[in-house]
């Protein structure tokens, strides 16, 4: 499969300062996204710790020693779902410990979205409301359960999606990395077809852009850095009242070989 | 940073911000908000944070300590609170404040929420032990579990029927698929079926399906005992007990 992506990052119009962070790790198709919270510049900390902690941990870690769990991966789990899911463990301690001892960092935290695709399957870990989608064959599906007050009701069916939207208590999370010194982690694998477009995101993109505004996007600009421009674009034009951040992952079959060595061949 | 306001016959005296040092309030003028007032206690009080909280305590003043009416001895503080403390008034000023956690206890109207926040996990269950309180009408709710399932009632696949547990289900050739169709000229994703927070939808992948024999033309959310037919498989979605 072959992968294009990209990633843009925006304060949005109303905030001064951008607590998003970001990577794309092209060579593993490593995709992570995080948003961070807490007063002064310790929501930035918190988000840039969050992510730098699964990078390396996803590219450095030889093993797994000196990390415990409270919850053991399952067995069912590829390997680097496992990874992905000890990685998002080890950087929700990173982030409590930092707060800790740091007495101005208290109370900061940070969302974390990651995703890893390796062998046809794309590993998911998540914690918090940013959100990973998948837009497949025009219909686009969440990856990932908000960890937020509001979702829960929904998924309880105490409110409707609709009282939801309108709702004042929207960020109020029920989990964030650096909260607690333990998290509970989500996390999900799933198999991935050519033409396939993989989102991720913050909540300054999903509080302003509809799902079927977010669908068409994707479907309209077929760059990933047009359509990731698109959609920053699209929540600043609706007020940008948060930051934005957005990674765009498109997959595509390899070009058959039996073709390049026909061109080859009548060249 | 959080900060307070001390406020005399409606006009602003004093600010202080509070750092990781608690702000003392009293007669004495070496606090960080001295009042010179006889109804004063000489250490009347002090504002600092516990645990991301921003809390106030009165230290033992004669004359008491008060959180918009009531007296207290201790009390979590959120912002647009007032402490009053003889005829001085401080104002609580939290709003760049991310983290002071929701306090159910209270009987305050629910502040309006701009920064994100975590609550912990007993306000998480207070509140979430309320809002069902109020009534559940989910079909997700425990208890009355019902599995959706896909029965197959012709077709070449290689099971007979399928719980459906993953956000995702697709059916086609593919063997990642988890309806798998056999035979050739099968597309690797003819379909799929997508679990929202609010039930199942089936969308249309290489091929676009037929619900009751009608073709979707999107995603459709599906009701019990539907009948989906696609690439020649005839299947039915219930939901199981």
């Amino acid at each position: 499969m072959q992968i294009a992506s990209d990633g843009l990052t925006d304060v949005g119009r109303v905030r001064t300062n951008n607590e998003d962070s970001f990577r794309i790790l092209e060579s593993l198709h490593l995709f992570v996204i995080s948003d961070g919270m807490g007063g002064e510049a310790h929501g930035e900390v918190a988000s840039s710790l969050a992510v730098e902690t699964i990078v390396n941990y996803c590219t450095e870690a030889k093993d797994d020693s000196g990390i415990t769990l409270s919850e053991a991966p399952g067995d069912h789990w590829a390997e680097k779902t496992k990874r992905l899911q000890r990685a998002v463990h080890l950087a929700n301690s990173r982030i409590y410990e930092s707060a800790q001892k740091n007495l101005e960092q208290r109370g900061m935290g940070a969302t974390l979205t990651a995703t890893w695709f390796d062998n046809g399957r794309l590993s998911i870990a998540h914690v918090g409301d940013s959100r990973a989608y998948l837009l497949r064959g025009g219909t686009l599906q969440q990856l990932t359960n908000d960890h937020s007050l509001v979702a829960e009701q929904v998924r309880r069916g105490i409110i409707t999606p609709q009282e939801a939207e309108a709702s004042e208590m929207q960020s109020v999370l029920l989990r964030a990395l650096g909260a607690h010194s333990e998290v509970e982690v989500d996390v999900d694998e799933v198999g991935i077809y050519p033409r396939d477009v993989l989102l991720l995101c913050s909540d300054g993109l999903t509080r302003m852009v509809t799902e079927p505004e977010i669908a068409g996007s994707l479907q309209a600009e077929t760059n990933p850095t047009s359509a990731a421009r698109k959609l920053i674009e699209l929540a600043n034009e609706r007020g940008g009242i948060d930051n934005v951040t957005v990674i765009v992952a498109r997959f595509q079959e390899e070009p058959r070989r039996w073709l390049s060595w026909l061109r080859r061949g009548s060249a | 940073m959080a900060k307070l306001s001390l406020m005399f016959e409606k006009k602003l005296v004093k600010e202080v911000p509070i750092g990781n040092r608690p702000v003392s309030i009293g007669r004495s003028p070496d606090n960080d908000i001295p009042i010179d007032n006889l109804a004063i206690s000489n250490y009347h009080a002090r504002v600092y944070y516990e645990g991301g909280r921003l809390v106030v305590e009165d230290l033992d003043s004669l004359n008491g300590t008060f959180v918009n009416d009531l007296r207290v001895e201790r009390a979590t503080l959120h912002d647009g609170d007032s402490i009053w403390i003889g005829k001085h008034h401080i104002k609580v000023d939290a709003t760049a404040d991310a983290a002071i956690p929701w306090d159910t206890g209270r009987k305050a109207v629910a502040p309006k929420i701009n920064e994100t926040m975590v609550l912990d996990t007993k306000a998480r269950r207070d509140m979430l032990s309320q809002a069902a309180a109020m009534g559940e009408r989910s079909q997700f709710s425990p208890g009355r579990a019902k599995m959706p399932t896909l029965v197959v009632l012709s077709g070449k696949v290689n099971q007979k029927e399928y719980v459906l547990t993953n956000k995702l289900t697709v059916i086609g050739k593919s063997p990642m698929a988890t309806v798998r169709l056999r035979g050739w000229f099968k597309p690797p994703m003819a379909a799929q079926i997508n679990q929202r927070d609010d039930g199942y939808y089936l969308g249309p992948g290489d091929k676009v399906p037929t619900v009751n024999g009608t073709p979707i033309p999107g995603p459709t959310r599906l009701n019990d005992g539907d009948l989906i037919e696609v690439c020649g498989v005839r299947l039915n979605f219930i939901f199981r007990e």
